[in-house]
């Protein structure tokens, strides 16, 4: 085994020492010691001149340039390929049933926080009863009984009795 | 792929439901119409249109400016902006005939023959003797005062407002006294509604087993 003087007293720009060159494979120190004076000599000492792909590099590097297009070319037509007919019936279903819920929920919220108007009885009563006045608005008196004695609705007499006990005996 | 379609049409089905019904609403619409009175009080126009209102409607009187901001459903509105037309006019003149009418239940009936109108109304009553105590006829406006002065009766009162929507004049604090020993004794004071045409006939006893009764005849015409 080299030591690491011994190596940096015989290393040299492109040596092809391969006492030299297995040494920088097991010292990292040394290695980048050597890196300064010659920058490729770490590929020599992986000897990656000796690595040559089988079929050679020009029919590895086709094959690596065919698989990009594969891969391509897969990516594309996934990207665009047709959603069928049940896919998109079950879609707009889904859509569906997201609206139809939410105007249902919206509906109920809405009507449980709706403030509605308060209605006076005198507005909300049949119109019917109340086109006709009472003749008697108003008597002034404590002890008196008002009777309208019933009669049609169109009669041309209407008749009302009050039956007051101020009222003189000898009207 | 038949059950999808169901599901897909029903879910359509319901959608369109809740919106059918929330257009239906919609069509139910209110309208707001302000209304400003020249002759008539704010407050006297929203009582008169108040049986025509519908049980959506609703009113608010604003005393300050004389008027009256009316809520309420567009085909009811066409019938309040038509009375509030008719009631909005100057003081219209009215002519009230008023007759004081002594009635009893006596054995044998006698009716003054001027009292034949109101005869078998009374007979109702089984009042059989009308005695006629006088009659006057008044001419007056909505708003002025009137008085009636008949054989030891006396009678103040004022016109009132003419009401549209029940065809009639107000009789406001119509006050009746008898004249006793040079003294003027009240006996009655009330308001009353006259429709206009009709013989109001009010009477007046102690008791409804009283013998005698003294029956005041109104009519208002205009």
């Amino acid at each position: 085994m080299m030591s690491c003087d011994a190596f940096r007293t015989s290393f040299h720009a492109d040596t092809e020492n391969a006492a030299l060159l297995a040494h920088l494979r097991t010292c990292d120190r040394c290695l980048d010691f050597a890196a300064t004076v010659d920058p490729d000599v770490l590929f020599r000492s992986l000897g990656g001149e000796d690595l040559v792909p089988p079929g050679g590099v020009d029919a590895f590097v086709d094959d690596v340039m065919r698989q990009v297009r594969v891969r391509s070319a897969e990516n594309t037509v996934t990207a665009v390929a047709p959603v069928s007919w049940t896919r998109r019936l079950a879609i707009a279903a889904a859509l569906a049933v997201v609206i139809t819920s939410a105007t249902l929920v919206s509906r109920n919220d809405t009507t449980a926080t709706r403030f509605e108007p308060v209605k006076r009885a005198a507005i909300s009563a049949p119109r019917a009863a109340l086109t006709t006045k009472p003749v008697v608005e108003t008597y002034e008196s404590d002890s008196a009984t008002i009777v309208e004695v019933a009669g049609e609705h169109n009669d041309d007499v209407k008749i009302v009795m009050i039956f007051d006990e101020n009222l003189p005996a000898d009207l | 792929m038949k059950r999808l379609l169901t599901i897909v049409l029903t879910l359509l089905f319901l959608s369109a439901s809740a919106f059918a019904d929330d257009a239906a609403e919609v069509g139910k619409s209110l309208t707001v119409h302000s209304f400003q009175f020249k002759y008539k009080k704010a407050e006297n126009a929203a009582a008169a249109i108040k049986p025509l209102m519908s049980a959506e409607g609703s009113m608010s009187i604003r005393p300050a400016a004389n008027s009256l901001v009316v809520t309420d459903l567009p085909e009811n509105m066409k019938k309040i902006v038509a009375a509030l037309a008719d009631f909005d006019v100057e003081a219209q003149p009215f002519r009230l005939s008023v007759r004081l009418v002594s009635a009893g239940r006596v054995g044998a009936a006698r009716v003054a023959p001027e009292l034949r109108d109101i005869e078998s109304k009374l007979a109702l009553m089984r009042y059989n003797a009308l005695d006629n105590l006088g009659s006057a006829d008044v001419m007056g406006k909505e708003g002025e005062a009137g008085q009636i002065e008949l054989n030891g009766y006396r009678a103040d009162f004022k016109f009132g407002e003419y009401d549209p929507a029940s065809d009639s004049i107000n009789l406001v604090d119509f006050k009746l006294s008898r004249l006793e020993a040079d003294q003027l004794a009240p006996m009655m004071k009330t308001t009353l509604n006259l429709k206009l045409g009709q013989t109001v006939i009010i009477g007046a006893t102690k008791q409804a087993q009283s013998q005698r009764a003294l029956m005041i005849v109104f009519s208002a015409k205009r």
